[in-house]
């Protein structure tokens, strides 16, 4: 019951919030801050204290029902997903001062918390089939909010992307349907062999269409343009979102699909895994070569995340245990370290109303927490050992030596070289920020500092994570070993 | 283990202290603010000092921590370790309070200090550091806290010379990294040992792939100490930092990269690696920058420039020692390290002492600099002579080593062509280094001595160099350099 009880509060509490006549802006606040807190806390409460049972909520015809269970894979995301929300919300509250409409802003928002544990607590690839498509609905009014003619366009695009991804991830559910014993989600798969003979090549082709499909959330080359477009969807929104939930959702739903669905013994070392490394190795180069070129802040952490998306499912196609653990290393590390990036990106914007890299000449010395903060989440995300980017790099080379494909070795060149485009995009605002030059007149940044406590604490937590996790990772990383052993 | 870790950690912290002080560049220093900075780092280094060379007597090596449960962050006090440690803590308090008197100058002192402390505390890490992982973290610490000092000035094209550093050594790190990666898989661990450390399985298993990534790692490592074709950013960075700065660049920070390469080749054991043709593309890279060092410096007429490209070739004077892999030129490269370490900081900040004193860059500015500047430019004479290889200096030393051992290896073509490079190298040093004493002390007829007035600089920057000139010759006359090198390489 209480399975559903995450799931419900959040909807709710987002329909409350237009409905419930405030008066003064603080009881909103109040009002939502608490509901997120109280949902994650009892959301981490149902982790820690879960039972094997599946809670059937509808039974269609079958085995098609909607149907809800707590195993390793959605304490991982439910965990991470429940542990960065009421930091965003607290962020969002001063970031969305500047905004209108804002009343729209936090109903679709705290939707988007509860649809987003519903991908995570799905039982069986129907239901989270359900959310997924559920997922683009709620989202879209959160990248059209500014009502420009650019944000329309943005949200237009992401909708069909969207839409047509989920379509061709239909496909793949169809097949499951058809020739699995269960949609339930299950280790190793579900594909019966019995039914599957001679028809290997058809069902690989429809992986690999089900694997692009779900890769549109997950902004897998070549359907990736719609996230750097959707930065224009107010900063909390560009962080928790396209950064963590919605994006991740893509790559969640992608291990779903290759871990529990149709399994690693069918899928390893076909040519259905080559094809779909290759892509998601090319995607980490892309990625960060457009970062570098961009010149847009939050457009190149955009970028960035493609690339850093990528990564974690280069992590899923080495289709090894070991490669899972990498996967959902980087899946929780890069979550705290883009979404760390992306609120100092949004504090510079929320303080100085710039939006360019090239104007963020100096700042570091009249926002030097903002900065020193995107240094650190900067080095994290090159992979400096002693911050959390070098642990999950480590586990995701690491795998891919280990699992002795030649593809893979080729993915860490990828990885590396992936490593040193990102210090070349973020370091230059770094140095920028620091050392402007000789005669940079310092008059033009006198009035600006660094931004309130509701900002600053966010960030904060983040980066104690970011260093946290980089020297003492043990036990997260044991508890996805489990997880990608199938323990839990 | 205590002796260790304050000589990492005191300076560091010291650093990050000054940093943070220095909060705005608005408001400037004010002569009492410059006594006190002055004081606070002057002490710092001190204490330091004392801390490091009270830990190379140090015995046991600890973990400090595990980054992951396989990946300790380890040091240890070894002889290799010993040598570059001994050339950091000699070279860095030297061009330290050279800066002291130089840095008046400039501007961002405090920031200078900060982030010149960060890279004295990094370096001892780097040189403790007692396995793999560890000097990675080290290395990219280094790489990060020493571009600052690079881009120091903030002209345009300071920061692009300390970007371009950055990229280079990043894009040289990583390379290490995926090194890095498939040792980790096929070693039991990633201690530092001498004599190899791969599993014998794994060399049977696919010994050919392992070579690539023992190449790999050379040339990642080799980006730090300037290897063809990765040398580009060492001339353009080297020069753009305050002089000071550039003599720890490239007296020792360079070195970082030797070590490393010494580590690497550890790892894998010269076993491995000798008559593969690692070994040979190696040797060839190595001479390739040796000769186009040294042509380069005799073309360039900007003096730190000149220095920066003569660091290019003598750098790689070491790595040929090291490449030829056997205990002769391993002996000759690390004698070549302290006494290229020594040499070169003194030529740096000799350079900084006429910047200083004269504003001239330009060496066919600089005639009849020695009868302005006698004592300075003496002491380049007698580096210079160093580096050239004129007995009884250093430089004589470690180069009759490096060619002992390349003729005694009996590698076909390299084991003879590598001492006659070497030779015309040497020839090209004195032709690129001499001039300046010809012309500094013979300015010709048309020299008008009517103009002529003594510029000598203060004693805070004539006694760091004068010591430094000392010191490479000594090394020379003084054969403790040649025991501790010999230590080094038999592994007592």
């Amino acid at each position: 019951m209480m399975i559903i009880s995450v799931i419900l509060i959040p909807l709710i509490t987002g329909i409350l919030v237009p409905v419930i006549p405030f008066q003064k802006r603080w009881q909103k606040e109040v009002f939502l801050e608490t509901a997120v807190v109280l949902n994650s806390i009892l959301v981490w409460y149902l982790l820690l204290h879960h039972s094997d049972s599946t809670f059937l909520l509808a039974h269609f015809t079958g085995n098609l029902n909607i149907s809800f269970r707590v195993d390793g894979m959605s304490m991982v995301f439910a965990g991470l997903v429940s542990a960065l929300w009421p930091f965003a919300t607290l962020y969002a509250f001063e970031y969305m001062t500047k905004e209108a409409h804002e009343n729209v802003f936090f109903l679709f928002y705290t939707l988007t918390y509860g649809v987003t544990l519903g991908i995570a607590l799905a039982a069986n690839l129907l239901t989270m089939y359900f959310f997924y498509e559920l997922l683009t609905l709620v989202t879209v009014p959160l990248v059209m909010h500014t009502l420009t003619r650019e944000a329309i366009l943005a949200s237009r695009k992401y909708l069909y992307y969207s839409l047509g991804g989920a379509a061709f991830a239909f496909l793949g559910l169809i097949m499951v349907i058809v020739y699995g014993s269960t949609t339930d989600f299950i280790l190793g798969g579900v594909l019966d062999p019995a039914k599957t003979i001679g028809k290997t090549n058809i069902l690989l082709l429809i992986y690999v269409m089900a694997f692009m499909g779900f890769g549109v959330k997950a902004a897998v080359c070549p359907f990736n343009s719609w996230l750097p477009q959707a930065g224009v969807a107010p900063t909390p929104v560009t962080a928790l979102l396209h950064a963590v939930a919605v994006v991740k959702s893509g790559a969640f739903a992608i291990i779903r699909l290759t871990y529990y669905s149709f399994g690693t013994d069918f899928l390893k070392g076909t040519w259905a895994q080559y094809a779909v490394m290759s892509v998601v190795m090319f995607t980490i180069v892309y990625g960060c070569s457009r970062a570098v070129k961009e010149t847009h802040l939050k457009r190149r952490l955009a970028y960035s995340t493609i690339s850093n998306l990528s990564y974690i499912l280069f992590g899923a196609v080495i289709m090894t245990p070991l490669g899972l653990v990498g996967a959902l290393t980087h899946l929780v590390f890069h979550a705290v370290m883009k979404i760390s990036s992306f609120f100092c990106a949004g504090a510079i914007m929320h303080q100085t109303d710039r939006h360019y890299v090239h104007e963020l000449n100096g700042l570091g010395y009249k926002m030097p927490r903002v900065f020193g903060i995107f240094t650190i989440s900067a080095l994290a995300l090159m992979g400096v050992p002693g911050l959390a980017g070098f642990v999950s790099k480590w586990n995701l080379a690491g795998a891919a030596v280990e699992s002795g494909n030649p593809l893979a070795w080729g993915g860490i060149a990828c990885l590396l070289v992936s490593a040193l485009l990102t210090a070349i995009y973020m370091l230059t605002i770094v140095v920028r920020a620091f050392f402007p030059g000789k005669d940079f007149d310092y008059g033009t940044v006198s009035d600006i500092h660094d931004p309130n406590w509701k900002m600053l604490l966010p960030l904060f937590v983040f980066t104690v994570f970011i260093i946290l996790f980089g020297v003492y990772s043990q036990p997260v990383v044991d508890f996805f070993m489990s997880v990608a052993t199938g323990a839990v | 283990m205590y002796l260790i870790l304050s000589s990492i950690l005191f300076p560091i912290l010291a650093g990050l202290f000054l940093l943070v002080r220095h909060r705005t560049p608005l408001s400037g220093e004010t002569p009492t603010d410059r006594k006190s900075l002055i004081a606070l780092t002057g002490c710092s280094l001190i204490i330091t000092a004392i801390f490091v060379i009270a830990a190379l007597f140090a015995e046991n090596g600890f973990t400090l921590f595990y980054l992951t449960p396989s990946l300790p962050i380890y040091f240890r006090v070894d002889s290799v370790g010993r040598i570059f440690s001994l050339l950091a803590v000699i070279v860095i308090p030297c061009a330290g309070f050279f800066s002291f008197a130089y840095m008046k100058h400039e501007e961002h002192e405090s920031r200078y200090y900060g982030f010149y402390l960060l890279v004295f505390g990094v370096l001892n890490a780097l040189c403790f550091a007692g396995n793999l992982i560890t000097f990675y973290l080290f290395f990219e610490l280094l790489t990060l806290s020493s571009m600052p000092l690079v881009l120091h000035n903030g002209s345009k094209e300071a920061v692009m010379a300390g970007l371009k550093y950055l990229f280079y050594s990043l894009c040289g790190a990583y390379a290490a990294l995926f090194g890095i990666y498939f040792l980790y898989r096929n070693c039991d661990s990633l201690t530092f040992t001498m004599d190899g450390a791969l599993r014998a399985s794994a060399i049977a298993e696919h010994g050919g792939f392992l070579l690539v990534v023992a190449f790999v790692m050379l040339l990642g490592f080799g980006v730090k100490a300037g290897m063809f074709p990765m040398h580009a950013w060492l001339p353009t960075a080297h020069p753009v930092a305050p002089a000071p700065a550039s003599a720890v660049l490239s007296a020792v920070i360079v070195k970082a990269g030797v070590l490393a390469t010494i580590r690497v080749l550890g790892m894998f054991g010269t076993d491995f690696l000798k008559g593969t043709w690692v070994q040979t593309a190696w040797l060839c890279l190595t001479l390739i920058t040796v000769f186009m060092g040294s042509l380069l410096a005799y073309r360039e007429p900007v003096l730190k420039k000149r220095l920066a490209y003569s660091t290019v070739s003598q750098l790689s004077y070491i790595l040929f020692g090291l490449a030829v892999m056997n205990e002769t030129s391993f002996t000759g490269a690390l004698l070549h390290v302290l006494a290229h370490g020594f040499i070169k900081a003194a030529l740096f900040l000799c350079a900084g002492a006429i910047i200083y004193k004269t504003g001239k860059t330009r060496v066919e500015e600089m005639r009849g600099i020695g009868k302005e500047m006698p004592v300075t430019m003496w002491c380049f004479t007698v580096a210079s002579l160093g580096l050239i290889g004129i007995p009884p200096t250093g430089g004589f030393l470690s180069k009759w080593f490096l060619a002992l051992g390349s003729l005694k290896s009996g590698i076909p073509v390299f084991g003879v062509l590598g001492p006659v490079i070497l030779l015309v190298s040497a020839l090209l040093t004195a032709g690129y280094l001499l001039p300046l004493t010809i012309h500094g002390f013979f300015p010709g007829a048309d020299y008008d001595y009517n103009r002529l007035q003594k510029k000598e600089p203060c004693k805070l920057m004539r006694v760091p160099i004068l010591m430094l000139t000392a010191l490479s010759v000594l090394a020379g006359i003084f054969p403790f350099a040649i025991f501790l090198a010999y230590f080094a390489v038999t592994g007592r």
